[in-house]
C-alpha cells in the first residue's frame, strides 16, 4: 500500500512542482502585471507549495511512523504564513513571487533533511525561525542607521578581521578553513562577511563617485579574496571575486576593464592551479571521476550515480539510498532531491533558482537607490554564483568547490546570510529613508 | 542632455546583461543535467561502486535479447506463482555470449543490464504505468547472431569441448559463438555449486571463444608467414627440401605424420602446413621483425572488440633458446590465444586486410518498435597490406585445394582456410584440431571462422568439417 502511494506521489509532487515552475517563469513578469493578475498568480503558487509540502511530508509520516512529522508540517505551515505576514507589515514587499520561492526552497529543504534524517530536519526547523526573527531584526537596525554606505571601511575592517581569525584558529572542514567554534555554537563567518563586504563595495562606488571608489574597492576586494584562497576557501573565494567583478561593471559600464579584470584573475587562477596540489586533485575528480572512484572521486561519482539511477521520475521519495553520499544533508543535497523525486523535479528546481535569481536582478533594476540597488545586484550575483557553483559541482558541470545551496542545505550560518539577504530584497523601497538625496533622477 | 538617454533601461541595461548571463548558465546545466541523465549515465550507473542498480527492476520488466532475425534469446515471463522469471527458450545455444541473471549476471544480461531495464516507451504511456502501478516494458536488445549458424555450431560439436566464432568479415558482426563444455541458464541456480565445482576443472562458465588460451598450432604459420614477407619486403621467393624433420640443437621437430615433403616453395610448404620448413623460416628470420609483425597481428595487446571478457592473446620469443623460436613459427612454444583473435586475423584478411571490431550487441529497440539506439560498424584499420592479403589468399586457397584439408567437403563455398593440430600436454598424440579461414558464397558474401575442438586430433578430421557445416547453414 505504502509503495503505491510512494510511486503514485512521484507523479504529484512532479505535478505541484511543475505548475510552480511554469508560474514562477510567468512571475519573471510580474511588474508588468495588474496587482490582480499578480495576486492570484501568486496564490496559485502558494497553493502548490503546500501541496507538495503536503504530499512529501504525508509519505515520511507513513514510511517512518513518527508523529513528529506530521507536527513539523503544521509548524512549519504556520512559519510560511508568519514569514509573509511579518514581510507585509514591514514593508510593501519589492516581489511576491520571491516570497513563494523562499517558501518552496525551504519545503524541499525541510522534507530532504527530514527524509535523511528527522533531527536534522527539526534542527534546520529551528534555524529557519531562529534566522526569521534575525534577520527581521537586523533590518530595522540597518534601516535606523544615518546613511549606512559611509561606514564602508568599518565593514571591511570587520569582515577580514572575522576572515583573519578564521584563517588563524579555524576548524578544518574537508580541507578548508572554514568555521569558527564558540563554545557549542559553531558559525561560518565568511556567510556574514559576504553582506558586510557588499555594502563596502557599493559604499566605495556611491561615496566617492570618481576613480578612488574603484581604487579602495579593488584593494579591499583583492584582500578578502586572498585571505579566502590562503584558507583554501575556494568556492567562496570565487563567490566573493565574481560579486567585485560584477558589481565594478554595473558600476561603471566599462567592458573594458571587466576584460583586464577576467585576465588578472584568469591569471591568478592558473597560479593557484599550479601552486595549490588541492586545487589539481578537484580538476582530476571533476575530469573523470570514475578514475578515482575509490578517492578524490568518491562523493561526485556517488552523487552522479544517485542522479542517474534515480533518472528521470526518481525512485520514490524514501526509496532511494541518498545517505550514501558524503555530506549529503549540505553540499550534495541537491543529488538527494534529484535521486528520490526525479531528475525532473530537479530540473524544475534549477528553474527556480534561475527565476529567483532574475527576480533579485528585477527588483535591482526596479530600485530607486543607488546604494541599494548596488547591494540588490550584489546579493543577485552573491545567489547566482553560488547556487551555479553548488549544483554545477553535483552534476559534474564544473568541479566541486564545497559551497551549500542557498535557502536548502543544512546549516544556520549560511541560512541566517540568506535571510538576511532576502529580507534586504523585499525591504529595498523602504531602506533608504534615512538616506533620502542619494535617489535617482 | 535628454532625459530618455539617461533613462533607467539606458542607465542600468548592465544588470540585464548579467542575469542574462546567469540565466544562461543555469539553462546550459539544465542541458548538461538532461544530456547526462538520458545517455551519459550508463557508465556511472554501471560502475561496480555503484550499489543502486536493483531499483530499476521495481518500475521496469527487463527486456527481451533476440537474434538478428528475431528468434528469443531471453525473455522475462512469469511462472506459477506469478513471480518473474527469466526464460532462455533455447536453454544452452547461447550460454556464454548472452550470459544469466541468476546468481549475479554475466555476459550480455549483465553488459546491457542498463538497457534492458530502461524503457522507452511513450512517457505519457510511462506515467500511465506508473499511475497504476503497473511495469513499463524494458528495451529489447537485438544481438548480430543469426540463428541457424549459431544452432549449426553449437550441434556439430557433439561430445567435444572447445570453442567456435564466427564473423561478418565487412561488418565485424559476431554471426556464431560457442563455448564447450556448457550450461542451462534457466537451471543455473539450481546447478550452482556443480557448475562451479573447481575440483572438476572445467572451467563451465568461461567463455573460451573470447577468453581461452590455447596454442595456436599451425594456424600460427598464418603470422610467420607474415612474418617472413615482411623480413622480405613482400617477396615471398623461398625453397626448402624438406626431409621429413629437423634438428635443432638437442631438439627434433617432426612434420605431421613424418612425412617429407622434398622440394617446397612457400605456398607448397603453407598448403603442406610442413613443420620443419616453418621451423626453419622461424630460425632464421630477424627476432625484431617477428615479434613486431605478432604484436601489429594483435598479440600482447588489448583485442580490439567491443565484446567483453576478452583474453589478450601472448607471444614471447625474448631471451628464448632457437629449439623454442623454431616451435613458435609452428604454433607450439610460449605462444597462446584465443578463437576470436584467430577469427579476427582472418576476417582482415577476408576483408581485404582491414580489421573491423567484433560486436555482438547490435541495437537497442524500445518495445513500440522505435530504435533507441544503434552500433555502426567500426574499422581498427589495415593490419595487412594488399600484398600480402593476395599471397594470403592463394595460400590459404591451396590448404583446401590440394593442402591438408582438400579431402573436407565444403560444398558449393569457396573456401580459405588452415588447418591445425596443436600439442598441450607432454603426449604428442593428443592434439587440439584447429580451423581459421572463411567461406565465400556465389553472391561475394563472405563469413570468417575460428574452431578449435580440444583434444579431438587432427584439424582436418574435426575441426574443418565443423567449420564446413556453420559455412553450409549460413550461406543457405
Amino acid at each position: 500500500m505504502i509503495s503505491v502511494v510512494i510511486s503514485f506521489s512521484r507523479i504529484t509532487i512532479l505535478a505541484f512542482v511543475l505548475a510552480f515552475t511554469i508560474l514562477d517563469l510567468i512571475q519573471l513578469f510580474e511588474f508588468k502585471f495588474s496587482d490582480t493578475v499578480s495576486s492570484v498568480l501568486s496564490t496559485i503558487q502558494a497553493v502548490m507549495v503546500t501541496l507538495f509540502l503536503i504530499n512529501a511530508s504525508i509519505i515520511l509520516y507513513l514510511v517512518k511512523e513518527d508523529s513528529k512529522i506530521i507536527g513539523l508540517l503544521v509548524l512549519q505551515l504556520i512559519l510560511f504564513l508568519l514569514i509573509s505576514v511579518l514581510l507585509n507589515r514591514l514593508t510593501e514587499p519589492s516581489s511576491r513571487a520571491l516570497i513563494n520561492n523562499l517558501i518552496f526552497f525551504l519545503s524541499l529543504s525541510f522534507v530532504t533533511l527530514e527524509r535523511l534524517n528527522i533531527n536534522t530536519g527539526i534542527k534546520q526547523f529551528v534555524f529557519t525561525i531562529v534566522s526569521t526573527v534575525m534577520a527581521f531584526l537586523i533590518v530595522i537596525l540597518i534601516r535606523n542607521v544615518w546613511k549606512i554606505q559611509r561606514n564602508m571601511f568599518v565593514f571591511a575592517a570587520i569582515g577580514i578581521i572575522l576572515l583573519v581569525i578564521v584563517y588563524f584558529v579555524g576548524s578544518v572542514e574537508y580541507g578548508a578553513k572554514l568555521s569558527l567554534s564558540i563554545g557549542a555554537i559553531r558559525f561560518q563567518p565568511s556567510e556574514f562577511v559576504k553582506i558586510l563586504y557588499l555594502f563596502f563595495i557599493s559604499g566605495c562606488i556611491v561615496t566617492y563617485k570618481d576613480f578612488r571608489g574603484f581604487l579602495f574597492a579593488s584593494v579591499g576586494a583583492a584582500i578578502h579574496v586572498i585571505i579566502l584562497v590562503l584558507s583554501r576557501d575556494l568556492g567562496t573565494a570565487l563567490i566573493f571575486l565574481m560579486t567585485y567583478l560584477l558589481l565594478i561593471f554595473i558600476a561603471y559600464k566599462n567592458y573594458i576593464v571587466l576584460g583586464l579584470e577576467l585576465l588578472v584573475a584568469l591569471v591568478g587562477g592558473i597560479y593557484a592551479y599550479n601552486r595549490f596540489p588541492h586545487i589539481q586533485s578537484r580538476f582530476i575528480a571533476w575530469t573523470d571521476p570514475l578514475s578515482v572512484v575509490d578517492d578524490k572521486g568518491y562523493q561526485i561519482s556517488q552523487s552522479l550515480f544517485a542522479i542517474g539511477t534515480g533518472g528521470w521520475f526518481g525512485s520514490g521519495l524514501t526509496n532511494g539510498v541518498p545517505t550514501k553520499i558524503p555530506v549529503v544533508a549540505n553540499d550534495f543535497i541537491f543529488a538527494a532531491i534529484s535521486e528520490e523525486l526525479g531528475a525532473l523535479v530537479s530540473i524544475c528546481v534549477i528553474i527556480c533558482f534561475m527565476c529567483f535569481s532574475v527576480m533579485i536582478f528585477n527588483v535591482a533594476f526596479n530600485c530607486n537607490d543607488s546604494f541599494y540597488m548596488l547591494v540588490l545586484n550584489g546579493i543577485g550575483i552573491i545567489f547566482s554564483v553560488q547556487s551555479i557553483l553548488n549544483i554545477g559541482g553535483v552534476i559534474k558541470f564544473i568541479p566541486s568547490t564545497g559551497v551549500t545551496l542557498p535557502f536548502v542545505s543544512a546549516g544556520g550560518s549560511s541560512l541566517l546570510s540568506m535571510f538576511i539577504s532576502f529580507f534586504i530584497i523585499e525591504c529595498s523601497n523602504d531602506m533608504y529613508f534615512v538616506g533620502k538625496g542619494r535617489r535617482y533622477d | 542632455m535628454t532625459k530618455n538617454k539617461y533613462s533607467k533601461k539606458n542607465i542600468r541595461k548592465e544588470i540585464y546583461v548579467i542575469a542574462i548571463f546567469f540565466a544562461a548558465i543555469f539553462v546550459a546545466m539544465i542541458v548538461y543535467l538532461a544530456r547526462y541523465v538520458q545517455s551519459g549515465s550508463r557508465d556511472f550507473i554501471y560502475n561496480s561502486y555503484n550499489s543502486r542498480f536493483s531499483v530499476f527492476a521495481d518500475d521496469v520488466t527487463r527486456g527481451t535479447i533476440y537474434t538478428s532475425d528475431g528468434h528469443i534469446i531471453a525473455k522475462t515471463t512469469y511462472n506459477e506463482d506469478k513471480k518473474e522469471i527469466r526464460k532462455y527458450p533455447d536453454e544452452r545455444l547461447f550460454c556464454h555470449s548472452v550470459g544469466y541473471v541468476d546468481k549475479g549476471m554475466s555476459g550480455l544480461e549483465a553488459e546491457y543490464s542498463f538497457d534492458l531495464l530502461k524503457s522507452h516507451i511513450d512517457l505519457s504511456e510511462q506515467i500511465n504505468n506508473t499511475l497504476v502501478g503497473k511495469k513499463s516494458p524494458g528495451d529489447s536488445l537485438y544481438t548480430t547472431f543469426d540463428y541457424d549458424t549459431q544452432k549449426a555450431a553449437y550441434e556439430s560439436f557433439g561430445m567435444f569441448e572447445g570453442a567456435v566464432v564466427a564473423i561478418e568479415p565487412d561488418t565485424g558482426k559476431v554471426i556464431a559463438m560457442v563455448s564447450k563444455p556448457d550450461f542451462d541458464p534457466n537451471t543455473i541456480a539450481e546447478y550452482w555449486d556443480d557448475i562451479t565445482d573447481d575440483s572438476k576443472k572445467k572451467s563451465v562458465l568461461l567463455n573460451r571463444a573470447t577468453a581461452g588460451a590455447y596454442p595456436p598450432g599451425s594456424t600460427f604459420k598464418i603470422v610467420t608467414t607474415v612474418a617472413f614477407l615482411r623480413a622480405n619486403n613482400g617477396d615471398d621467393s623461398f625453397e626448402y627440401n624438406c626431409k621429413g624433420k629437423i634438428a635443432i640443437d638437442d631438439y627434433t621437430i617432426h612434420c605431421s605424420g613424418n612425412k617429407s615433403h622434398g622440394n617446397e616453395d612457400l605456398l607448397k610448404a603453407f598448403s603442406n602446413s610442413c613443420n620443419s620448413a616453418y621451423a626453419y623460416i622461424g630460425l632464421n628470420l630477424d627476432k625484431d621483425v617477428f615479434t613486431d609483425t605478432s604484436e601489429k597481428l594483435l598479440f600482447n595487446q588489448d583485442l580490439p572488440t567491443r565484446l567483453y571478457n576478452v583474453k589478450k592473446s601472448s607471444f614471447s620469443i625474448e631471451n628464448q633458446s632457437d629449439s623454442v623460436i623454431a616451435q613458435t613459427a609452428i604454433g607450439q612454444g610460449e605462444t597462446t590465444v584465443s578463437p576470436l583473435h584467430m577469427c579476427m586475423l582472418v576476417s582482415a584478411i577476408a576483408n581485404g586486410g582491414e580489421l573491423m571490431k567484433p560486436y555482438l550487441a547490435d541495437k537497442i529497440v524500445s518495445e513500440e518498435g522505435d530504435i533507441v539506439s544503434e552500433v555502426k560498424p567500426e574499422s581498427y584499420g589495415s593490419i595487412l597490406s594488399e600484398n600480402e592479403v593476395s599471397l594470403l589468399n592463394k595460400y590459404m586457397e591451396a590448404v583446401v585445394m590440394d593442402g591438408t584439408a582438400e579431402k573436407v567437403d565444403f560444398g558449393d563455398i569457396n573456401v580459405f582456410g588452415k588447418t591445425g593440430t596443436a600439442e598441450y600436454t607432454k603426449n604428442k598424440s593428443i592434439t587440439h584440431s584447429w580451423f581459421v579461414g572463411y567461406g565465400v558464397d556465389e553472391n561475394g558474401d563472405k563469413l570468417a571462422i575460428a574452431v578449435i575442438m580440444e583434444g579431438a586430433g587432427y584439424g582436418s578430421k574435426y575441426a574443418a568439417p565443423l567449420a564446413a557445416k556453420v559455412f553450409n547453414a549460413y550461406f543457405d
